[in-house]
């Protein structure tokens, strides 16, 4: 049938080389979902046809539309029930209901009230009774000539109507969904039923040749496999038993939970009245109650190293009780097999060992989401000759990275077995944040020597918990949604492989761009002290006798170069020689300057004669604005331009003419970080963003507050340089030349 | 690990420095104690009993600090900063000192009648003290971390502090019958007996925890001076009498005790702390304790000791190379103020306020928290040897993968269970199951250990019962059972347990298993039973009758296996057949 259909439509393809699914169910005269459907599979042919699915809105009649359409509107069906003699509504209904079985009460309703809006009946009341009589002689059906318009497929109603009609329920606005075809690139006109799959008989006669196979939907999931599964937790046990193994260390037999207080605590040398052995904190036994057999020499050993010390020790000096070492319990750590293997290792001649273990622990502890009463510890322990600190965190460090952890830092902590004592804290890039993910130690001599260990023998030791990092691997906040009878063992199931070394989920790795940079700027550094020793190296063979220095310097009234007049009054004090300065004003002033302005290095000006002076300087107050000019006699060759290089050549003269460090005598960090200021000073300088002012006026008062900063560069305190004396240029230029005073009185004192 | 709550502005006011949080958290890793939280009375009171409570609460920042267990030194502001500036270098560690009394030693006689109920006491003087709001506070939360701590909750220590000048020595300390002991306690208006008092604090939220340490005893310690004025009853409560004030100038401080030692480390930490607000700083006046045998023994000790430590031995063990005076350095940093001695060694004084040094490795220890553990070089131990896996969880292991090979689930239940999960909801006498008991669970989950995998693997079905069937699961894992043989009296068996539940119960799958288990332990089938494994027919009350076997295996039993008893069934509250099998794996080793 659907194939009869299908060579129907491809020959109509062929005939007109489009065709519409619901067009052609006009034509036929063929339902439109069996058309749909026949495309549909015309179209799991592959290529033969190409469609695409058209949405169209449309307009039909509803089943009460329908009804209109034959029986006439209610209101008419009402009208025509009425005998011109009138009746009442029951009789009306009855009638109305001969005429047309499927007229209802709900229907004949509505047919009254719009009956008598429309003024087609009217209600007479002048016999008694209440009786409906026909007002007007004949009627115009307006609804059923719409509604028979719309069935015939016109569709000339007005949106009001056709919004009366819809809540009036006779019509229905539905979606067809149609198909648009075309030919496509292996079109045909014959269709050859496809196989679903390969067969043994289609094999066995080779019919396999010539028949087509249904494409697979490769979109679909493939059906569940059925499967067993390992619980997480013991693939992350298995993953860390892995890397034990593979760094040398031997399983514990940690097959026994229960365990005397002895070996779980005094062994240990935990002394009898610590909180961890209240019966808050860990589950004593009943049954059976206490232990047997302790070996008594070791006992006695431990017993006095406990109440009186010795091995060096001062010991706890209590009473130490047989009777509470001998309590039985549920052991509260896995080191208690620890004390029981390094015991058993002192017996037998004391060789170096590595052993681990992660089995079952038991706390008394009130359960919440992250804890429960039993838990398993990671333990792993080192015995030789001679172990250091050193060595125990260089082990955690290749133990975590094979965890994929490489960030470690240890915290001092308290733990009465072991000293010195470490707690691990890794850096968790996706809590961004330092979590302690495990305890560590030396063990005291005070639990080895009783043993009967060599005195020179250290055990390390390290412990974690295997629930926690489980749980941050695979994202688990309840501890209960992971070990216990409740756990839903679908996420058993779906659990992936555990690849601790392979970062995931929150874990994923960032590139460490800090480390990158680091890199970078180490590399950086070598280069530039390298340069520093040629520069350091240069300036030295350069040191001759000072030569002579005659400068001429153009600066504005309006704007004084603070900074560059500081430089000169330093550099003449440096200079134990006759220097000279004069001051000019130039013509092209509009106003005359102020004495200050006149006489500001007056005062050192020397009688020698400038020819034997080792420094002239000129001063000439022109109107240049912000900018002054310098001109180097004899020496550079153009004019340096603008406050910063002024005072660059300043410094540079003072540095070459003393030892002191003032701008690049200083180390190239400083001297870089002097240059930054004096690019921001420049800029500061020539813009008129007021912004600027805020900065300057929030920098000075940073310099001038108690917290340790005193000047612009270098570490704290900070050291005086070029910036500095600058510095009181800007704040004459921007705040006031109070402001700038004050910094210069500071600056001065060189 | 105990929690100090420090007012922020006092401790930063004490250091003489403002820190960042994040400084400051960093310091405090270095020195080994932990910021914890940032909060404030408000924010606390907000966080217990909601906003309306927290009005007007203080909004000063509170920092919570974690302290070592064994730093009893560090347990109040007026420690923790000595020890932190000490640590910084900006200070050095004060020289305390027992003074004698100005006129005659305040004495405490100690009545042979506290032998039987608290047999020890010590006590001490703070003359010429000066307290404020802040000293003061900090000296009464310090005995109460004191309390908590090092004391046990009172049980091995408590402390009664007491002003000087409203009693008159000499005391005595006595055990009396609780009718016989009448005094007006601290904060109450009128006088109570003894036995009064343990009905009154039965129902204090702080006072009635230390009720059980004397409740039971014929006899209650209590401390009166010479004209009957009672001090205090301890553990339990002081009188009001002689109660200290911010105007007391002059603390009788006595620690009674059932630990000497512990009495007396209590004793020096307390006023090593407090002697600084003495006018006569560092100071403490000497009393005399009368002992039960009659002898005389002055307190405080405040001893100070020296220790001879070979710099090399802390090299070694801490894995630095650090010359003798750079290794002195960092030890008085720690407040261990040390000097080189010669022959390589460093003379170290241990002061009355470092009591958790009792041997050279705590020495070593301070030696690398001072240089940092974060600055010892990383270098990993030449020690070389061969690894080896424990051969019954290789089993065990090779044994899982098979199970899960074969299309089960493993499940991971609790070793500790309720009584009823082995016995009645197995059908079986508690009587009969060699179980492992818990004198002191929480809850009835935790009675046991567990003699069987069963209860655990089913609980694992019940809660798992919408997943589409067949369920099967598997376990491979340890029970506890008694044995006499043991030095504990009880030893571990290695189990195999799985369920099978289905509509159908489908005993010949879990039979299949166990045979596929045979074959891969290479384990023959052997109807006699002598050498292979063979199935007999048995009776368990577990297994419904008829459908169930042991498995023999060399003429041993060694497992079970069978269709479970319906009553087994639902009292799991499970309403389907299910087959199990358990096997003891130890026999296959």
């Amino acid at each position: 049938m659907a194939i009869a259909h299908g060579e129907k439509i491809l020959k109509y393809l062929e005939e007109n080389g489009k065709a519409n699914s619901l067009r052609l169910s006009e034509l036929w005269n063929e339902d439109h979902q069996k058309i749909v459907g026949t495309v549909k599979s015309l179209l799991c042919l592959g290529d033969v046809i190409e469609a695409e699915l058209h949405s169209t809105v449309k307009w039909d009649l509803t089943e009460e539309g329908k009804q209109v359409t034959t029986h006439g509107s209610h209101e008419a069906q009402v009208y025509n029930a009425i005998p011109p003699s009138g009746s009442t509504q029951t009789e009306i209904m009855t009638q109305a209901s001969i005429l047309n079985a499927g007229f209802t009460k709900d229907m004949a309703k509505v047919g009254f009230s719009k009956a008598m809006s429309l003024g087609w009946i009217a209600v007479d009341k002048s016999s008694g009774a209440p009786k409906f009589i026909q007002k007007v002689s004949s009627i115009q059906d307006v609804v059923q000539e719409h509604l028979k318009e719309l069935a015939s497929g016109k569709n000339m109603l007005t949106n009001e109507l056709r919004t009366e009609y819809k809540k009036r329920k006779l019509i229905q606005e539905i979606i067809v969904k149609s198909y648009e075809m075309k030919p496509g690139s292996s079109f045909s006109t014959s269709v050859t039923k496809q196989e679903t799959d390969l067969t043994p008989e289609m094999i066995t006669s080779g019919s396999w040749k010539t028949k087509e196979f249904k494409a697979y939907n490769l979109n679909a999931l493939g059906t569940p496999v059925p499967r067993g599964h390992l619980h997480p937790l013991m693939k992350v046990r298995a993953e860390f038993r892995q890397i034990f193994l593979e760094m040398g260390f031997t399983e514990m037999p940690t097959n026994n939970y229960v365990e005397s207080s002895f070996w779980n605590f005094d062994a240990l040398f935990q002394p009898q009245q610590h909180p961890a052995r209240d019966a808050h904190d860990t589950f004593f036994l009943a049954d059976p109650a206490t232990a047997s057999d302790i070996p008594t020499d070791y006992m006695e050993r431990v017993k006095n190293v406990h109440s009186h010390g010795g091995y060096g020790s001062q010991g706890y000096g209590y009473d130490w009780k047989v009777e509470e070492a001998k309590k039985n319990l549920l052991r509260t750590h896995t080191t208690a097999v620890s004390a029981r293997m390094l015991y058993a290792l002192a017996q037998g001649g004391f060789k170096p060992a590595k052993y681990f273990s992660i089995d079952r622990v038991f706390r008394n502890e009130t359960l919440d989401a992250t804890h429960l009463a039993e838990f398993h510890q990671i333990e792993g322990v080192i015995a030789d000759y001679g172990l250091t600190l050193g060595n125990l965190i260089g082990v955690l460090y290749e133990f975590f990275r094979k965890l994929g952890i490489e960030k470690l830092r240890f915290k001092p902590a308290y733990n009465p077995y072991t000293e010195p004592s470490m707690e691990i804290f890794s850096y968790h890039p996706g809590l961004k944040k330092w979590v302690e993910i495990g305890n560590s130690g030396i063990f005291r001599p005070e639990m080895l020597l009783p043993m009967g260990l060599p005195e020179d023998v250290s055990v390390l030791a390290w412990g974690l918990s295997l629930e926690r990092p489980t749980m941050i691997k695979y994202g688990y906040d309840n501890i209960r949604d992971l070990v216990g009878p409740k756990v839903n063992m679908q996420m058993v199931a779906d659990n992936p492989l555990c690849r601790l070394d392979k970062h995931r989920g929150t874990e994923i790795k960032e590139p460490d761009y800090l480390q990158e940079l680091d890199i970078r700027m180490d590399s950086i550094l070598t280069r530039l002290r390298g340069i520093e020793n040629e520069v350091s190296k240069l300036k030295k063979k350069d040191k001759g006798s000072p030569e002579k220095l005659t400068l001429v310097i153009e600066a504005d009234p309006n704007y004084p170069p603070l900074s560059v007049q500081t430089l000169i009054r330093i550099l003449m004090a440096s200079r134990n020689a006759p220097v000279s300065v004069t001051i000019h004003q130039h013509s092209s002033l509009k106003k005359a300057c102020s004495a200050d302005l006149m006489q500001w290095a007056k005062s050192t000006i020397s009688n020698v004669s400038r020819v034997d002076n080792l420094f002239n300087l000129t001063w000439i107050w022109k109107p240049v604005g912000p900018r002054p000019v310098a001109k180097v006699v004899n020496h550079y060759n153009g004019d340096i331009c603008g406050e910063t290089a002024v005072a660059r050549l300043l410094a540079r003269i003072l540095e070459s003419w003393t030892d002191c460090a003032f701008y690049e005598n200083y180390d190239l960090n400083t001297t870089a970080e002097i240059d930054d200021w004096l690019d921001m000073w420049e800029n500061c300088i020539q813009s008129g963003d007021p912004n600027f002012v805020v900065l300057i006026n929030h920098i000075y008062n940073r310099l001038n507050c108690s917290d340790g900063r005193k000047w612009l560069t270098g570490v704290l305190p900070g050291t005086k340089s070029l910036a500095d004396v600058f510095l009181s240029t800007v704040l004459g230029h921007k705040l006031n030349s109070d402001r700038a005073k004050e910094w210069l009185s500071r600056c001065n004192s060189f | 690990m105990p929690t100090i709550s420090i007012n922020r502005d006092l401790l930063f006011s004490a250091l003489g420095k403002c820190y960042s949080e994040e400084e400051f958290d960093e310091l405090c890793f270095k020195f080994g104690i932990e910021l914890d939280e940032v909060t404030s009375d408000k924010l606390i009171i907000l966080k217990e009993q909601g906003t309306e409570r927290s009005e007007g609460a203080s909004e000063e920042v509170i920092y919570k600090i974690d302290i070592p267990a064994n730093r009893y030194d560090l347990l109040c502001l007026e420690g923790l900063v000595q020890g932190l500036q000490v640590f910084l270098g900006e200070t050095g560690f004060p020289p305390f000192k027992v003074i004698p009394s100005q006129t005659v030693p305040q004495r405490l006689i100690v009545k042979s009648s506290t032998c039987s109920i608290r047999p020890y006491a010590v006590a001490a003087v703070l003359r010429n003290i000066h307290f404020d709001q802040n000293t003061f506070n900090s000296f009464i939360d310090l005995q109460d971390k004191l309390h908590q701590n090092l004391c046990r909750k009172r049980s091995l220590v408590a402390i009664g502090t007491h002003d000087l000048d409203t009693v008159q020595g000499p005391f005595y300390y006595e055990a009396l019958s609780p009718d016989s002991i009448k005094f007006q306690p601290l904060n109450q208006t009128k006088e109570f007996t003894a036995s009064q008092l343990m009905d009154l604090y039965a129902t204090d939220s702080h006072l009635r925890h230390y009720l059980p340490i004397i409740k039971d005893s014929p006899v209650y310690p209590v401390i009166k001076d010479s004209n009957g004025v009672v001090l205090s009853m301890p553990p339990i409560i002081n009188g009001e009498h002689s109660k200290i004030t911010l105007k007391t100038r002059n603390v009788f401080i006595e620690c009674t005790a059932t630990d000497l030692t512990k009495a007396s480390i209590v004793l020096d930490t307390l006023v090593c702390m407090f002697s600084r607000y003495c006018q006569d700083q560092f100071t403490v006046e000497i009393c005399e304790i009368e002992t039960s045998q009659g002898g005389i023994k002055n307190y405080p000790i405040l001893k100070t000791r020296q220790e001879k430590i070979d710099v090399n031995k802390i090299n070694r063990m801490v894995g630095i190379n650090e010359q003798a005076d750079k290794v002195a350095d960092l030890l008085t940093r720690m407040c261990l103020t040390a000097t080189v001695a010669g022959n390589g060694c460093l003379s170290v004084t241990i002061p009355p306020t470092r009591h958790d040094i009792i041997h050279a490795c705590d020495v070593y220890e301070d030696v690398a928290i001072a240089f940092g553990y974060n600055n010892i070089e990383k270098t990993l131990p030449s020690t070389n040897t061969i690894a080896a896996q424990f051969p019954l969880n290789k089993l065990s292991d090779q044994l899982r993968d098979q199970l899960a090979q074969a299309g089960f689930t493993e499940a991971l239940t609790f070793s500790l269970c309720s009584k009823e999960d082995i016995s009645d909801k197995l059908r079986k006498p508690l009587s009969s199951i060699p179980a492992v008991h818990v004198s002191n669970p929480k809850t009835l989950e935790f009675q046991v250990a567990r003699s069987t995998l069963l209860p655990g693997l089913l609980k694992t079905i019940a809660a798992n019962r919408k997943l589409p069937l067949p369920l099967k699961f598997f376990e491979v894992s340890d029970v506890v059972l008694k044995d006499k043989q043991r030095d504990v009296g009880a030893r571990n068996c290695r189990k195999l347990c799985l369920v099978y539940y289905n509509k159908s119960p489908g005993f010949e799958l879990v039979h299949g298993l166990l045979d596929r288990l045979m074959q891969l332990l290479e384990i023959p089938l052997d109807p006699t039973g002598t050498t292979g494994y063979s199935l007999k027919a048995c009776d368990d009350a577990t297994f419904f009758p008829g459908r169930c076997a042991h498995v023999v295996f060399a003429g041993a039993t060694v497992g079970v296996l069978g269709v479970l008893h319906p009553e087994v069934v639902t009292s799991f509250d499970l309403n389907l057949p299910c087959s199990a099998l358990e096997l003891n794996v130890e026999p296959f080793l």
